[in-house]
């Protein structure tokens, strides 16, 4: 068996070290990759169905419960709490003990925060299609939701800082820098903007009221993506890349400035949401300026990561994982400028409430978030299940398939966003706006939500070979296991 | 980037970071540049919009508002009130009442979410000038928006016309 096979020359469960022996937990970080992949289908399979009932309305079935508005929040939610909150957390639990060389904290802790969170996605999944929520985006969950998120995220608190205080290092790498903003960050955005007063069991007001509730929302909104699915992400990105070259990260001072950087700044990018509203004609400018001032430090991350893999280029032609990780961290970079482009207020007037919105969401999760959680678990599925992974073409072909299904659907709600927003403002010759009946402007946009419902499909159906590999290569290990116990005795 | 901001020395944290080794190179000297500028030009910005330019977003609707008052000047009253019903008037009134009075008073003035206009029941009166006033200033506790400021007083003349004629078969 080759050296420098990754699945088997790294991080040991078990590893000896000069203060003795650690025992890793694993298992948890198992769990977690299952959750991973099941909630992942789920999320991007509600999204397929709802990006047909944009192109095809009988989709929605003529029932309640499965009309686009309750389905969306599903959509949302699954996929931003449940696949990417798992892959998180899988990431975390795993890179955690060993970069602090020390067993998690307390494991019941982790058992109560992995099957909490559970739980709390299976009442996410029964409330939104019944038409329970708080109405407000990405923090729908009804109060009884929220106060169980509260406590979880609580528990997991404690048993990530009480690792970081038995850790057997003094310093701490930058991974773990990026997982304590995340932990920290969370937990006051969650419970600020959830703050309401109960009526019901399933009813409750918000405390705040008017523009102050919009303002708090987006204050939230804008940085549960910077701090759920930017800042974990880069942590990950920190650990999991150069492990997966086998090459020194380009540069500590960058990682540092750029983390600072980008944590400071990210807090009060919120008000672009709201630009060309009642907010304060200084609170847009503010919102704005910020955005605009977070380009720099967010392409440090793309660099540091980039340029990290000098020297290993030759195997983005030959490694799947190089490949998931080059295609991840250019739609960072992408989505990075995209983002705070938009936020300028004469690119926002174009661009607000149209599906170029849509389109910049979707090359950040799926390009992003998505194709970052195959390269860590292309390469974590095999070290954690001590085995090789199943098939590296199907992990190719899963590649392929999911970057072309993202470029069909980002270049699709580009050109569906921009029509949109030039036919919304065109005028005619009289001074009456062009196009006055909303409908005109849906009919236009027919073709690219068909595209983009080919894209989103493409994006699942790599997925899915995703899962089977993954699935098959944990079934090989735990049979070889099974009859070969001694292959790992040594 | 230049050659001398690749050093390329480890520190030596790697025993520390689970074999992870890291280089201290400099900063991309075009990232820094990019960095400071969009630093500096934040304030400038905020400064120039507020103080110097004197802009907001009221500003910006008023002189929008302004130039389509000067590109597309609105009839005077004497014009409006010169306005005569004839076929093409009509004509053009339903044309207008497809595109925004069919969604909800429906393709052949049924009604639906908004009165029928066909029936015998006039509730804000069934004269054209009652019918002017109430789509010209609208029946907002009903639902009815003032279309007066979207249409223009021709546009809502003509409209009112064609719902006169047909509603009441009075031209």
């Amino acid at each position: 068996m080759s050296t420098d096979t990754p699945a088997l020359d790294s991080s040991p469960a078990i590893a000896s070290e000069a203060h003795g022996a650690v025992n890793y937990d694993d298992a948890i970080v198992k769990k977690f990759i299952i959750a991973t992949l099941v909630f992942g289908v789920v999320g991007m399979l509600v999204g397929v169905i709802l990006a047909l009932q944009l192109a095809w309305w009988p989709a929605n079935l003529g029932l309640e419960w499965t009309t686009f508005g309750r389905l969306r929040p599903l959509h949302t939610n699954a996929v931003i709490f449940a696949f990417t909150g798992n892959f998180i957390f899988a990431g975390i639990y795993y890179s955690t003990q060993r970069l602090l060389k020390v067993r998690m904290f307390n494991d019941v802790l982790s058992a109560i925060h992995f099957w909490g969170w559970q739980i709390i996605i299976v009442a996410a999944a029964l409330s939104l299609p019944m038409g329970l929520t708080q109405g407000k985006e990405y923090a729908e969950l009804i109060w009884p939701i929220d106060i169980a998120i509260t406590l979880i995220w609580v528990v997991f608190a404690i048993n990530f800082f009480g690792t970081i205080a038995v850790r057997r290092v003094k310093h701490l790498y930058v991974a773990i820098w990026f997982y304590m903003s995340m932990v920290l960050t969370i937990a006051v955005l969650h419970i600020v903007n959830s703050l309401a007063l109960p009526a019901t069991l399933t009813r409750s007001y918000p405390v705040y009221a008017g523009l102050t509730d919009a303002l708090v929302q987006w204050w939230y909104g804008h940085n549960a993506v910077g701090f759920l699915l930017t800042t974990p992400i880069l942590g990950l990105m920190y650990y999991f890349l150069p492990k997966s070259v086998n090459r020194p990260v380009f540069s500590y001072r960058l990682s540092i400035i750029h983390f600072w950087a980008l944590i400071f700044l990210y807090i009060w990018a919120g008000p672009h949401h709201l630009l060309y509203s009642a907010l304060p004609d200084w609170a847009q400018t503010l919102g704005m300026v910020f955005s605009v001032m977070l380009i720099a430090p967010s392409w440090g991350g793309m660099l540091n990561g980039l340029l990290t893999l000098r020297g290993a280029w030759d195997r983005l032609r030959t490694d799947p994982i190089v490949k998931f990780w080059v295609v991840a961290v250019s739609f960072y970079g992408m989505s990075t400028f995209e983002g705070p482009m938009m936020s300028i207020r004469a690119v926002n007037a174009l661009s607000h409430y149209t599906d170029w919105t849509i389109g910049h969401v979707h090359s950040g999760a799926l390009g992003w978030v998505g194709m970052s959680a195959f390269a860590m678990l292309y390469w974590l599925v095999p070290v954690v299940w001590k085995t090789r992974l199943h098939s590296e073409s199907l992990a190719t072909a899963h590649f392929w398939i999911a970057t072309t299904g993202i470029v069909l659907y980002v270049v699709a709600m580009w050109s569906s966003g921009i029509t949109q927003g030039l036919m919304w403002r065109a005028i005619d010759d009289a001074g009456q706006l062009a196009y006055p009946s909303f409908v005109d402007t849906v009919l236009e946009l027919m073709p690219f939500y068909w595209i983009r419902l080919v894209g989103g499909t493409m994006y699942l159906g790599g997925m899915l070979v995703g899962c089977w590999n993954i699935f098959m290569t944990a079934r090989g290990a735990s049979a070889s296991a099974a009859s070969a116990p001694a292959a790992f005795a040594k | 980037m230049s050659n001398d901001a690749l050093q390329d020395q480890v520190l030596g944290h790697a025993d520390e970071a689970d074999g992870i080794e890291e280089y201290d190179n400099r900063l991309p000297r075009w990232w820094v540049g990019l960095f400071l500028f969009c630093v500096a030009w934040s304030p400038v910005y905020a400064v120039h919009y507020h103080f110097v330019g004197g802009r907001s977003q009221a500003g910006e609707w008023q002189q929008e508002m302004d130039a389509a008052a000067i590109r597309w000047p609105q009839p005077t009253a004497e014009q409006v009130a010169g306005l005569t019903v004839t076929p093409e008037v009509l004509t053009e009134g339903e044309a207008i009442y497809k595109t925004n009075c069919i969604a909800c008073h429906g393709p052949t003035l049924e009604g639906g979410i908004g009165p029928s206009l066909v029936d015998d029941v006039w509730i804000h009166g069934n004269s054209r000038e009652q019918i002017l006033g109430v789509v010209t200033n609208g029946v907002t506790e009903k639902g009815m928006p003032p279309w007066g400021p979207i249409l223009g007083p021709e546009k809502a003349f003509k409209v009112a016309a064609f719902v006169h004629d047909l509603g009441t078969g009075q031209p």
